[in-house]
C-alpha cells in the first residue's frame, strides 16, 4: 500500500539495484536542493567498483558499490526502507524478490526495466505485503516534491528539478502510464501556477504492480492532494475500475483526465499506440467510449489536449503560493559549477599551510603519538582506535628491520651499492626482490588465518586440503628453530594477544602449529604467520573490522607493508655500510656458478 | 511489445508433445511460385481428406475464407497458391477430423492478474460468438468446478498438464477452438496461443522469435526500423500509414506520440499522417541518426506535393535532447538536397535533459536550411505544435 504521509514523514534510505549514473545523480541533486543533510542514497548493487562517485552539491561524494545483496553490511541492510531497480528486464524479478527478502525494513521500490515478462510483475504482485508497494515495470518512478525522487521522474538534470518547482509542496496529484507525459504533465501543472503533491507513473505494462486504483486510492487518502490529473490511454479497463472507486465513493477528490489515442478510431485494425497495454481490442477500451465513460461518473475528462490543458489552468491553489523548501539560485549555482577531481584520497592534505593526517594535525600527532600509531593510522586510511594496536605495530616496525645481510633482498643491494649505484637505486635493488618467496609471507598467512576462521573447517581439514595441493602453509616453518627450540621473537609477538578477550586467528595458527609440528618438528608458526594472526586479532578485536574488511586488506597486499617499511631502514643500513667500507665491484668466480649438466 | 501470436503449428508441436500426442501437422511457407513445406507431401495418404488453413494469426479465418476443407493430397498445391494471391505466405495442412457440430466446443485460458482465468462453452467452433452468454469462466484453483466437468467431460489431468503447459512457455492467452469432444475421444482442432515475447530469454526448447507470426506484408522502413528495435536497449518503433501522406511525424515517448497523433487526427488531418511511431528509454546518436533516416526515406516517397515534418515529444525525463538530436541532425544533413526541393518545413517542440543545447543546434540548422516551420521547448503546449504545423498545410493547400 502506498502512504505519501508516511514517506513525508521519515528519512529513506534507499539502495539501487544495477546503476544508471545519471539517474543516481539526479537523485542526489533533489536531495541537495531540498536541503537534506546526506543523501537518501546509501549504496548501489553492481558489478565493478567498490564506489562510485557522484556530487553532493559541489563536493564529490562516495556510494559504497557492493557486488551482491548479501554483500551488504547489516547495519544498513536493517536501515534499507526503499529500493530503485534498474537492471534489465531479464534481472529485474530475481533482484526484487531478494530485496524484498533481505531488507526487513523495506516500504518499497520502482522499478525501471522495460521489457520484464507479465508473468513476473504478478509474481512480484502477489510477493508483496500490505504495507509494501512497488512502482512499475517500466516506470520512471515515485515522486513527492521536497521529500523523495524514487528514479528518472521529474528530470535528470537539476535545472529541470528547479523549473518544475519540485521543492514546494502543491495540491495536485500526477498520474500516468507514460513516464513522458508524466514529467510532461508535471511541467504543464506547475506551469500554469499550480504545485504538486506528488506523482507516479505506472510504467506501461498490462499488470503494473502498483496498478492505477493504488495510485487514486493514496491520493484519495493524502491531506495535501486535492486534486487528481491523469492521462491515461486507450486499452484496457483501468478507467471503468475508477468509475467503481468513485462510484462507491472511495475516490472523492477532483479529477481532471484526459484518454490518449481518439485516432485509433481512423483504422480498421489500430497500430500499437504507444504502450504494451495500448491495444484496443473491444468498443469498452477504446479513448472515446472511456472519456464518456469517465464524463458521466462526474470526472473532467476532457476530449481534446487543448480542453485539458484548459481544466488544468482551472485548479485552485488554495493555499497560496508554498513557502520555498529549497531549490534556491544558491544551491543550483553549486550544483552548475562543480567539476570532477581526477583522484580522490582520504589519507592526508593541507589545511591552512599545515599537513594533516587523517584529519589530525602531523605535528601534533608527532609530538604525542608513536611511529608506530602513525604508521597503522595512515596505512589503514584512519585513526586507530586502541593503544594495543599502535604498540604492536610499533613493535613490528622494529622486528622487521632486518634479518641479516645474507638474505636475497639485503644481498641485492649490496651487490647494487658495490657497483656504484646510488642510494636510490640500491634500495629498490633489494626491495624489488621483496615477493611470494622472501618478505611476502605475511600477506599469503593472514590469507590462511581468514579462510580458516571463516569457513569453518578444522586445522586438520585445512592442513590436508592445502597438502593435497602440494602447496606450502606460509607463516608456519622456521631452517633453525624447532618445537623444542622455539623463536623467543615469536613468544614476544604472541604475548599482544594476552589481553584480547577472543582471538580466533591466533588460536587457529596455534591449531594448524600442533598439526604441522606433529609431522615435523621445525614446523612451527614462524614471525610471518605470528605477525599476521596477531594483527587480525587486534584489527578485528580492537579496530572493529569484519571479516570482509579483513580479507579486503589481504587482497590490497596491506599485511606485507609492514615488513616493506621496516625492511628500508635494513636495506639502506647495508647500503650505506658498503659505502662506508668502499668494497669494489663484486663478480662471481666460475667455481661460484655451477654448470648445469 | 509484450503479447504476440505463435504460428499454429508451432503451437501445437508445443502442446501436443506435452500432451504426448503426435502431431502430423504439415507447414508450409511460400516464396514466390515456390512452396516449402516441413515434411514431403508424399508422407501424406491419398485415402484421406486435409485442412489447408492460413498460419499468420488471422482471427475469424473460416469467414474470411482463409481455410480450405475436404482438400484431397493433390490438390494441396494449387489451393495453397490459390490463397496467397490475397497477400499470405504462411500455412498448415492437417488431416480433418470428422465430427458433428454438436460435438465442438470452446476452450481458453487467459492470463490475468488473480491467475489463469478460464472460459469455456459447450456451444463453439464459429459460433461461439454468437452465443457469447453461454461461455462461463472462473480463475483456476486446484479442483475444477464441475458444470465444467459436465460442459467438457475432460479429466481433471487434462487441466493440470494444461497449466504446467501454460506457465513454463510464459504464455498470455490460449483459445482451443473447436475443442471436439466424442465420447472416448477428444481433439485440438484449431490452436491459438499468445506469448509474452519479453520472456524469450526464459524459455528452453519452447518457441523463439521465428515463430512469432509476422503481422501483414511490412513496408522496407517498417522492417529496417523493427531490426533497428531488436538491436537496441531504447525503444523504437515506426508504423507505415498512408504512404503518400503530408504529415510525417518524429516523435518520442509513447503518451507524447498519441497525443500528437490525437491532435493531427482532432484536426481533420488524420489521413494525411504518413506514419506513426515513436522513440524512447535513451536512444543514443548513431540509433536516432538511423530511426530519422528511415523516417525521411519514407517521408521522400511520397507523392503529395506538400510535406512537413513534426519533431515532437514531451518533457523527457532521462532521454538526452542534445544527443538524440545530433542523430536527428546528421540524418537531415544527408538528406539535405532532396528536403530543400521539397520544400519541406520542420516543426520541432520537445523539452529534456539538455533541452537548450538540442533546440539552439536543430534551429539552427532548419534557419540555415530554409526550413524552419518552428521550434519550441515546453513553453509552448505539446499539441500546440501539431496546430502550428497544420496551419502551414493550409495555408499552401488555399
Amino acid at each position: 500500500m502506498l502512504d505519501i504521509s508516511t514517506l513525508r514523514k521519515t528519512n529513506q534510505s534507499i539502495i539501487a539495484l544495477g546503476s544508471h549514473p545519471g539517474i543516481l545523480q539526479s537523485m542526489l541533486d533533489f536531495d541537495f536542493l531540498a536541503g537534506k543533510s546526506e543523501p537518501d542514497l546509501k549504496g548501489i548493487v553492481a558489478s565493478g567498483r567498490k564506489y562510485v562517485r557522484l556530487f553532493w552539491g559541489d563536493k564529490e561524494k562516495r556510494i559504497p558499490v557492493y557486488s551482491s545483496l548479501d554483500m551488504i553490511p547489516n547495519s544498513v541492510k536493517t536501515s534499507v526502507t526503499l529500493f530503485l531497480n534498474l537492471t534489465s528486464g531479464r534481472r529485474t524479478m530475481s533482484s526484487t524478490l531478494e530485496a524484498l527478502k533481505e531488507f526487513p525494513r523495506l516500504k518499497g521500490g520502482s522499478l525501471f526495466a522495460e521489457n520484464m515478462p507479465e508473468k513476473h510483475s504478478i509474481e512480484i504482485f502477489q510477493k508483496l505485503n500490505t504495507q509494501q508497494f512497488i512502482v512499475g515495470p517500466s516506470s520512471v518512478g515515485l515522486l513527492i516534491p521536497g521529500y523523495l525522487k524514487l528514479g528518472a521522474i521529474g528530470g535528470t538534470q537539476a535545472k529541470q528539478l528547479v523549473h518544475a518547482h519540485l521543492f514546494e509542496r502543491g495540491n495536485v496529484a500526477v498520474f500516468s502510464s507514460s513516464g513522458g507525459m508524466t514529467n510532461e504533465l508535471i511541467n504543464l501543472v506547475t506551469g500554469a501556477g499550480k504545485r504538486i503533491s506528488f506523482s507516479l507513473s505506472f510504467g506501461g505494462d498490462r499488470f503494473p504492480v502498483l496498478t492505477p486504483m493504488e495510485a487514486f486510492r493514496a491520493a484519495e487518502k493524502d491531506k495535501s492532494t486535492e486534486y487528481i490529473v491523469y492521462f491515461g490511454e486507450l486499452g484496457g479497463y483501468d478507467e471503468y475500475d475508477l468509475i467503481d472507486l468513485i462510484q462507491k465513493k472511495h475516490v472523492t477528490k477532483k479529477i481532471i483526465a484526459y484518454i490518449g489515442g481518439t485516432v485509433s478510431a481512423m483504422f480498421e485494425i489500430p497500430p500499437q499506440f504507444g504502450h504494451a497495454k495500448a491495444m484496443a481490442s473491444r468498443g469498452e477500451e477504446t479513448a472515446q467510449a472511456k472519456t464518456a465513460a469517465l464524463k458521466k461518473a462526474g470526472v473532467s475528462a476532457a476530449g481534446s489536449f487543448t480542453e485539458f490543458i484548459d481544466l488544468v489552468k482551472d485548479i485552485s491553489s488554495t493555499d497560496g503560493p508554498q513557502k520555498d523548501h529549497g531549490g534556491s539560485a544558491e544551491m543550483l549555482g553549486k550544483i552548475q559549477s562543480r567539476t570532477a577531481s581526477w583522484f580522490i584520497n582520504s589519507v592526508s592534505r593541507d589545511k591552512d599551510g599545515s599537513v594533516e593526517i587523517v584529519g589530525e594535525d602531523l605535528l601534533s600527532l608527532a609530538t604525542k603519538r608513536s611511529y608506530g600509531y602513525i604508521v597503522g593510522t595512515m596505512l589503514l586510511g584512519k585513526q586507530l582506535k586502541s593503544q594495543e594496536t599502535a604498540d604492536f605495530i610499533d613493535f613490528v616496525m622494529k622486528l622487521l628491520v632486518d634479518h641479516g645481510p645474507y638474505v636475497s633482498g639485503a644481498v641485492n643491494t649490496m651487490i647494487t651499492a658495490r657497483a656504484g649505484k646510488d642510494l636510490v637505486s640500491s634500495l629498490v635493488a633489494g626491495l624489488l626482490t621483496i615477493g611470494p618467496r622472501f618478505g611476502g609471507a605475511i600477506n599469503q598467512a593472514a590469507n590462511h588465518w581468514i579462510e580458516g576462521v571463516t569457513q569453518n573447517i578444522t586445522p586438520y581439514d585445512y592442513v590436508e586440503s592445502i597438502a593435497k595441493k602440494r602447496e606450502l602453509i606460509s607463516g608456519i616453518g622456521h631452517k633453525k628453530y624447532r618445537i623444542d627450540a622455539p623463536d623467543p621473537r615469536v613468544r614476544a609477538i604472541l604475548a599482544f594477544t594476552k589481553n584480547l578477550k577472543h582471538s580466533p586467528h591466533t588460536d587457529f595458527a596455534r591449531d594448524i602449529e600442533k598439526i604441522t609440528t606433529a609431522k615435523k618438528g621445525n614446523l612451527i608458526l614462524n614471525v610471518d604467520g605470528a605477525i599476521a594472526a596477531v594483527l587480525l586479532d587486534l584489527l578485528s578485536q580492537k579496530e572493529d573490522f569484519t571479516e570482509r574488511e579483513l580479507q579486503d586488506l589481504v587482497d590490497s597486499e596491506f599485511f606485507n607493508a609492514f615488513f616493506i617499511l621496516s625492511r628500508s631502514v635494513g636495506f639502506t643500513a647495508h647500503y650505506l655500510d658498503q659505502k662506508r667500507s668502499d668494497e669494489g665491484l663484486f663478480r662471481l668466480s666460475p667455481q661460484e656458478v655451477g654448470w648445469a649438466e | 511489445m509484450a503479447r504476440v501470436k505463435l504460428t499454429e503449428y508451432k503451437a501445437k508441436q508445443l502442446l501436443f508433445n506435452k500432451l504426448q500426442i503426435e502431431y502430423q501437422g504439415v507447414a508450409a511457407v511460400v516464396d514466390g511460385k515456390k512452396i516449402l513445406f516441413s515434411s514431403p507431401l508424399s508422407m501424406l495418404s491419398s485415402g484421406k481428406r486435409y485442412a489447408v488453413k492460413v498460419d499468420q494469426g488471422v482471427k475469424g479465418r473460416m469467414k474470411k475464407g482463409l481455410v480450405a476443407l475436404d482438400v484431397h493430397k493433390h490438390d494441396i498445391k494449387s489451393i495453397i497458391l490459390k490463397i496467397a494471391a490475397k497477400g499470405f505466405s504462411q500455412f498448415v495442412i492437417e488431416e480433418i477430423v470428422p465430427h458433428e457440430q454438436s460435438q465442438e466446443h470452446y476452450l481458453s485460458f487467459e492470463r490475468v492478474r488473480e491467475g489463469i482465468l478460464v472460459r469455456y462453452s459447450s456451444k463453439g467452433g464459429i459460433h461461439v460468438e454468437d452465443a457469447k452468454d453461454q461461455v462461463q469462466s472462473f480463475v483456476m484453483h486446484d479442483s475444477l468446478p464441475s458444470s465444467m466437468n459436465d460442459a467438457l467431460q475432460l479429466p481433471e489431468k487434462f487441466f493440470k498438464k494444461m497449466r504446467e503447459f501454460f506457465e513454463e512457455n510464459y504464455i498470455s492467452f490460449l483459445e482451443i477452438n473447436p475443442l471436439v469432444v466424442s465420447e472416448k475421444n477428444w481433439h485440438i482442432l484449431d490452436l491459438a496461443i499468445e506469448v509474452d515475447s519479453t520472456a524469450a530469454f526464459f524459455v528452453k526448447n519452447s518457441w523463439a522469435d521465428r515463430d512469432i507470426v509476422g503481422d501483414q506484408v511490412k513496408s522496407e522502413e517498417e522492417q529496417k526500423v523493427k531490426h533497428l528495435n531488436d538491436k537496441s536497449q531504447a525503444a523504437l518503433s515506426f508504423t507505415l500509414l498512408n504512404p503518400n501522406g503530408s504529415i510525417w511525424n518524429l516523435l518520442s515517448g509513447g503518451g507524447a506520440s498519441i497525443t500528437i497523433a490525437d491532435e493531427i487526427y482532432n484536426l481533420g488531418y488524420g489521413k494525411e499522417m504518413g506514419n506513426y511511431g515513436e522513440y524512447s528509454g535513451n536512444p543514443n546518436k548513431e540509433e536516432t541518426y538511423l530511426y530519422t533516416s528511415y523516417v525521411l526515406q519514407a517521408m521522400l516517397k511520397s507523392k503529395k506535393k506538400k510535406l512537413i515534418l513534426i519533431i515532437g515529444g514531451g518533457v523527457a525525463n532521462f532521454t538526452d535532447i542534445r544527443t538524440t538530436f545530433k542523430g536527428v541532425v546528421q540524418a537531415l544533413e544527408e538528406y539535405k538536397n532532396d528536403l530543400k526541393k521539397r520544400k519541406i518545413l520542420i516543426y520541432v517542440r520537445r523539452g529534456g535533459p539538455f533541452q537548450e543545447e538540442g533546440l539552439a543546434m536543430i534551429s539552427a540548422w532548419a534557419q540555415k536550411n530554409g526550413m524552419y516551420g518552428y521550434v519550441s521547448g515546453p513553453e509552448l503546449p505539446l499539441h500546440a505544435i501539431v496546430q502550428k504545423a497544420i496551419s502551414s498545410l493550409r495555408k499552401s493547400n488555399s
